[in-house]
């Protein structure tokens, strides 16, 4: 089963370089590109680390399902506020 | 188990700063931004296609190794063996070679990693320690294997061990059916008793794993009732 995630988003987001975020994580820097293309699916340990370094529960970062994107979600979220 | 990459940094040694310029063919200041950029590009892991073009390339190169080392056993025994491991010293040095370069982190990772700034921001000294520091580690197979390359070396060695299996036992029932029905009746038995050994040492490889497994595998936890 594929993994889906927001690691490249996250990672525009707080203008953190590959090299900083997988350092942080303990992984090589070409790990965290696999990860973005989708071509690796991380270990639990990673993947928890991944989201502790976002501040975010890891089902924020990753998903068995496609993420909607970040446009699309905040489209709905001003619907329903509206 | 993923392991920090910023400990390679600290952990490196003096020797390693002070006399680690000595290993790199390039000299401090002396190179443009032009040559950079070339040592950039060369620097970098192949694309797919140039590894698989190298791979398909490898085949015949490697029969024609085999070839002369039939040819040179022939002749003498002794040539035959050093030319035999002459050739599979070069093989294990270049794909140790390659294993290394797949897990080497990039020119521009080590830049932001070691200095916290792009490569083509450091200042010439500062490139040219980078360099060096990645022309060491490849060297001397200073690289960091994390859990993505742990399971990339794992997939590949099952891939290949697969492919081995049914290989080995084509080899072995060849092997047999030309020892008992080509025309060597003179060295029939002892083609015969080289035959057995080699079919006993494929039958241990091919059950090593399981055998590795045995030994290894944890036992079961006992069943407990719900709720306990």
């Amino acid at each position: 089963m594929s993994l889906h995630n927001r690691i490249a988003v996250l990672r525009a987001e707080r203008k953190l370089s590959r090299a900083a975020l997988a350092s942080s994580v303990g992984v090589n820097p070409q790990t965290i590109g696999f990860l973005e293309r989708g071509d690796y699916t991380p270990s639990l340990e990673l993947a928890f680390k991944i989201a502790e370094h976002f501040g975010l529960p890891v089902e924020a970062v990753f998903s068995p399902r496609p993420f909607r994107t970040l446009s699309e979600q905040v489209y709905e979220l001003h619907k329903r506020e509206a | 188990m993923a392991v920090n990459v910023n400990n390679v940094n600290k952990e490196r040694s003096w020797f390693w700063k002070k006399i680690g310029f000595w290993f790199v063919p390039v000299k401090r200041g002396t190179l443009g931004p032009e040559e950079w950029a070339k040592v950039r590009k060369l620097s970098r892991t192949a694309k797919r296609r140039t590894r698989r073009l190298f791979t398909l390339l490898w085949a015949p190169a490697l029969a024609l190794e085999i070839a002369v080392s039939l040819w040179v056993v022939r002749i003498d025994p002794w040539a035959g063996l050093m030319s035999a491991a002459w050739l599979v010293v070069l093989m294990g040095l270049a794909v140790r070679a390659i294993r290394i370069g797949f897990a080497q982190v990039s020119l521009e990772d080590r830049a932001v990693m070691e200095y916290g700034a792009e490569f083509d921001a450091l200042k010439e000294k500062q490139r040219g320690e980078v360099f060096q520091q990645a022309v060491r580690d490849g060297l001397f197979g200073r690289v960091k294997i994390d859990e993505h390359e742990a399971e990339q070396r794992l997939r590949a060695q099952g891939a290949a061990y697969r492919l081995l299996g049914p290989a080995l036992v084509v080899f072995v029932a060849g092997y047999w059916a030309v020892c008992l029905l080509g025309p060597f009746a003179a060295t029939r038995s002892a083609l015969a008793v080289t035959g057995m050994v080699v079919t006993w040492l494929v039958a241990l490889v091919l059950a090593a794993p399981t055998m590795i497994r045995m030994w290894t595998q944890p036992d079961e936890p006992e069943e407990t009732a719900a709720g306990e």
